[in-house]
């Protein structure tokens, strides 16, 4: 069973999310269209990719625009949970270690101490996600079941993996659920709202250039003030 | 003289002195009339609806509500269509009232403008509004291309027979285009012309107001000016008085109107800007004058048409 | 069942149908026969097939419901923070639902959509600077007006609206005659205190090509006087088109892309006829981008720009003032606290924020900003021809609480709003509200200021 799902379903899951997400960016870029968007992105395209990256830049930084200035609190739950996200996922020495024993090379590491504090750190912003959504009317009338579901989906392999690690009943249960429950995650990914996983650098870019090609990017000043 | 008259009234009792003045005119002068209502000014962007200018209401700009309007000018002026039955056409449009006067004023070649004169307390007006209805008497008489007969009180509104006219002069240019048409309009009604010039002591540097003498050497002085500038173009036509008073102008020329049983008052209407909307009502000399007397007043300010008229 | 006769996905093309659509009194029995247009869903998804790309799906799938747009709304906010007024619930309810249903949607959810589309937004584009995704509603739901408009499903005004602009090239029924004729009224008008004051016509060569919006020439000559007048002390060689002059789009708003066509390549036309250097639109907003920004793409042009450059009114008037060609009298300079409001077409959308508080600099002593300003300041209300769709009338003027707070907080009672629509819109504001304001256009405050070269003085007796 660990074999199968360590072994070709993971070359399965994994094949489709890096496919899916190839596919999926170049299918977004295709179907851009000067025309139709109303941006020439093929003429003044430096003005374009200078908006962009400052408009993916200043999103990626805390409190560096003024929609998470004006947001504190849901800047930190969001900063929290992706970072905790991706860091406790990447840089988890298990993960490494199959990341060497397979293809001979890993990236950095952090201690598992630090890890479990950010897997915990994932499920409980993630729950706090989930209590903003039932709470706050602006957020209840957006939220579909589907957003629940994904969020589950999302924070699965983090409880499964959390409770595997600390061996809470049936560690073989346990990890193989995690596992299952991981690579369920990279399938979902290309397919669903998750895809934004990697949409969100595109379609910040893309309103990037909007902006900065045509939008006033040419006589603005200092750069659009995000 | 008067070809053309158009007549702008807002269709409310205020312009009855004012209709009274401008069908007389017309019969008596055998002119056309022009029956110019704006009856709202836009205020929805660019939509088809209005804001109503008395009653701040809206209104719809369609034909029913244009013909409604219109019949009921028609009414209010049934009786003087019926007595003096003179060709008139009736205009009824929308926008900025001095705007659509001057315009219509233009596009018809019209030689005397006929208004009322109303202050803010006469009638309510919707409020944003005010100021436009205050500002219409100012914009129009200040640059129209023609005469401005403008009917303050209920009494200036008979227009018999003239046989005084007072020319109120503050020698700007202006007041020599109103003096050509003073001239004009005695030598047809074979009338005495009062030349008149107020000396402003309301305001002026101290020294001057304290010293009667140096009053009195400005008045000789201003005697002196009247002869040269005035008299001398009136080619010797002498039934004419010369006066120079002192005090606070617009008081002055309405004592020395009805001192001299003035049957009109002429003046020019030269303000350069337009007075902030709070005092436009009361903007200038002329809207005082003209809210004071008993007379008519018509303020002429610019050459252009009456020219014309002189040729002919 | 009757026929319908005005409310058809057919725009109005000619002068006997436009009138006849005017003459039902506020659309009464369009809004009637609407209850019953049929929606075509085959064209419908036609459309969607067409035009609906990788930008605008990706938008509507992607949103992570995450709400951070709904405090960016200037409607969600007016509204107490009413939850059908957050940006994503809105255009996901309408957009968002004929993308998913591929264009299969009843009569009931296209009056919906409309509801939506004319009545909760106009088009500030303010969202998109709150969403973490970089998903621009203000974009969204202007599509959305595009395909509603394809259908019939558009308020009366708008209707009418792009029909004046197929019909007149411009939003309103002012002929080239009219246009014309107004411009030699106002020397008229002006040349007793200014003399020299000429409206140079069709001028080829000129350095600077002045186009305007039509409710000038309908409604506010004096604003095309004063433009003169500046454009003169300024010692600047301009001229205006005879054809070609109306800068507005009321098709944007209506999403009538082929009317918008026809109204921009009338400007362009007047470029390539009188071959100026740079234009200059008139302080409007939406002519701005309807012209400057969007036009471009709605005629073909590959570069994406006009087929000269183009400046907005505060551009001209900042360069003025930098370069010296207008002097401001310093004693004439605004006294009391003025503030200044940044019309989202240009501003957001055009980049010109620095230039406003350039020109504020010159002529003010007390500039008092609003919070917040700039690329971020809040709609006023009459963006998206919201000034004049009586049917949503209400919702417009509840939208404007927050420019009125705004207002009121920096304690000016002197507004500055250099565009149209904004202009109506703070004086509506002013009507509804009642704070004791006054509104202005820079032109007449400009003229009050600037120190005027002898040679245009009227020679003294």
């Amino acid at each position: 069973m660990y074999n199968l799902l360590t072994g070709p379903l993971a070359w399965i899951s994994f094949l489709i999310f890096f496919i899916g997400i190839l596919i999926r960016s170049s299918l977004y870029i295709k179907g851009l269209d000067s025309n139709i968007d109303r941006v020439t992105y093929r003429v003044n395209t430096l003005f374009g990719i200078k908006e962009a990256v400052r408009s993916i830049f200043f999103w990626l930084i805390p409190f560096s625009t003024r929609g998470w200035r004006t947001q504190p609190v849901m800047t930190l739950l969001f900063f929290i949970f992706h970072i905790s996200l991706l860091a406790s996922t990447l840089f988890l020495k298990a993960h490494n270690m199959i990341l060497q024993e397979r293809w001979g090379f890993c990236i950095i590491t952090i201690p598992n101490v630090v890890s479990d504090y950010l897997t915990i750190a994932v499920i409980v912003t993630a729950s706090i996600l989930i209590i903003r959504r039932i709470k706050l009317p602006q957020v209840k009338i957006l939220t579909k079941r589907s957003d629940y579901l994904i969020l589950i989906i999302s924070i699965a392999p983090f409880l499964t993996g959390f409770l595997a690690f600390h061996q809470f009943g049936h560690y073989t249960f346990w990890m193989l659920t995690h596992i299952i429950s991981g690579e369920l995650l990279l399938i979902v990914i290309p397919f669903t709202k998750l895809s934004h996983s990697f949409l969100f650098f595109l379609t910040r870019a893309q309103l990037g250039m909007d902006y900065g090609i045509k939008r006033g990017g040419m006589k603005r000043q200092k750069g659009m003030a995000w | 003289m008067f070809k053309k008259i158009l007549f702008a009234t807002t269709g409310t009792p205020s312009c009855d002195a004012a209709a009274r003045v401008a069908f007389e005119m017309a019969k008596r002068y055998n002119t056309e009339l022009f029956i110019i209502n704006i009856f709202g000014i836009p205020s929805r962007s660019f939509s088809q609806v209005i804001t109503d200018l008395r009653t701040g209401d809206e209104i719809d700009l369609h034909d029913d509500q244009l013909a409604k309007i219109k019949n009921k000018l028609e009414r209010r002026y049934k009786q003087q269509i019926r007595d003096y039955n003179t060709p008139h056409e009736i205009v009824l449009t929308d926008g900025i009232p001095h705007t659509e006067i001057l315009r219509a004023a233009r596009k018809n070649e019209i030689d005397l403008i006929v208004m009322g004169a109303r202050t803010s307390t006469q009638e309510n007006t919707g409020a944003v509004n005010r100021h436009i209805v205050g500002r219409t008497l100012q914009s129009v008489a200040r640059s129209a291309r023609c005469p401005v007969l403008i009917i303050g009180r209920a009494a200036a509104s008979f227009w018999g027979g003239i046989s005084n006219i007072v020319f109120g002069t503050d020698f700007s240019k202006g007041s020599n285009q109103a003096f050509e048409f003073a001239f004009n309009l005695t030598k047809m009604f074979n009338a005495s012309l009062h030349i008149f010039h107020a000396i402003d002591i309301s305001s002026g540097p101290f020294e001057f107001t304290k010293n009667q003498e140096v009053i009195e050497d400005r008045i000789r002085e201003v005697r002196g000016m009247i002869r040269k500038r005035y008299i001398s173009k009136m080619e010797g036509y002498n039934d004419y008085e010369i006066d120079v008073w002192e005090g606070i102008p617009y008081v002055e020329i309405v004592k020395y109107a009805r001192e001299s049983f003035a049957d009109l008052i002429v003046m020019a209407h030269h303000t350069k800007k337009m007075a902030p909307p709070e005092e436009s009502v009361f903007g200038s000399n002329v809207e005082q004058v003209v809210l004071r007397s008993n007379a008519p007043v018509i303020s002429v300010n610019h050459p252009a048409r009456q020219k014309k008229i002189d040729n002919q | 069942m009757d026929k319908n006769i005005f409310c058809t996905p057919n725009p109005v093309n000619d002068k006997e149908a436009l009138d006849a659509l005017l003459r039902d009194k506020r659309g009464q029995q369009y809004y009637d026969e609407m209850k019953r247009l049929k929606v075509d869903t085959a064209a419908l998804q036609k459309l969607l097939n067409d035009t609906c790309r990788s930008r605008i799906r990706t938008w509507l799938e992607i949103c992570a419901h995450c709400g951070m747009c709904a405090d960016a709304c200037a409607f969600y906010l007016s509204n107490d923070k009413n939850p059908e007024q957050v940006p994503s619930y809105k255009i996901q309810s309408t957009l968002g639902e004929i993308v998913r249903q591929k264009g299969n949607v009843d009569n009931a959810f296209m009056r919906y959509a409309m509801d939506v589309a004319w009545g909760k937004c106009t088009c500030c584009n303010r969202c998109s600077l709150y969403c973490p995704f970089g998903i621009d509603m203000g974009v969204l739901m202007s599509y959305l007006r595009g395909l509603l408009f394809s259908q019939g499903f558009v308020p009366w005004e708008m209707k009418i609206g792009s029909g004046m602009h197929r019909i007149f090239r411009a939003q309103m029924d002012v002929t080239v005659e009219d246009w014309v004729d107004t411009c030699e009224w106002m020397i008229e008008e002006y040349e007793d205190e200014w003399p020299n004051l000429k409206i140079p016509v069709d001028k080829k060569n000129a350095d600077i090509m002045y186009t305007v919006n039509a409710r000038e020439a309908k409604h506010y000559p004096d604003d095309i006087a004063e433009a003169a007048l500046l454009f003169s002390i300024a010692g600047e060689n301009w001229t205006v088109p005879s054809e070609g002059w109306e800068e507005t789009s009321l098709a944007m708003f209506a999403g009538d892309w082929e009317g918008a066509q026809l109204q921009v390549k009338s400007v362009y036309d007047a470029m390539d006829r009188l071959k100026p250097k740079r234009m200059v639109v008139t302080e409007c907003g939406h002519a701005y981008r309807a012209t400057v920004i969007e036009g471009p793409y709605w005629a073909g042009l590959k570069s994406g720009k006009t087929p000269v450059t183009t400046l907005h009114y505060v551009e001209w008037v900042a360069e003025a003032l930098r370069s010296g060609r207008l002097k401001i009298d310093p004693a004439k300079k605004i006294k009391e606290p003025v503030t200044y409001h940044d019309s989202c077409n240009y501003i957001r959308n055009g980049g010109l924020s620095h230039i406003g508080r350039e020109i504020m600099s010159y002529i003010a002593e007390d500039f008092r900003e609003m919070t917040p300003n700039g690329d971020h300041n809040f709609c006023c209300g009459g963006g998206g021809g919201l000034n004049g769709i009586g049917k949503y009338r209400q919702e417009r003027n509840t939208g404007q609480k927050v420019k009125r707070d705004q207002i009121l907080a920096t304690g000016a009672k002197l507004v500055i709003t250099p565009c149209h629509n904004c202009w109506d819109a703070i004086r509506d504001l002013e009507e509804t509200y009642k704070i004791g304001i006054r509104w202005s256009f820079l032109k007449p405050l400009l003229l009050d200021m600037v120190i005027v070269p002898e040679h245009m003085k009227p020679k003294e007796e």
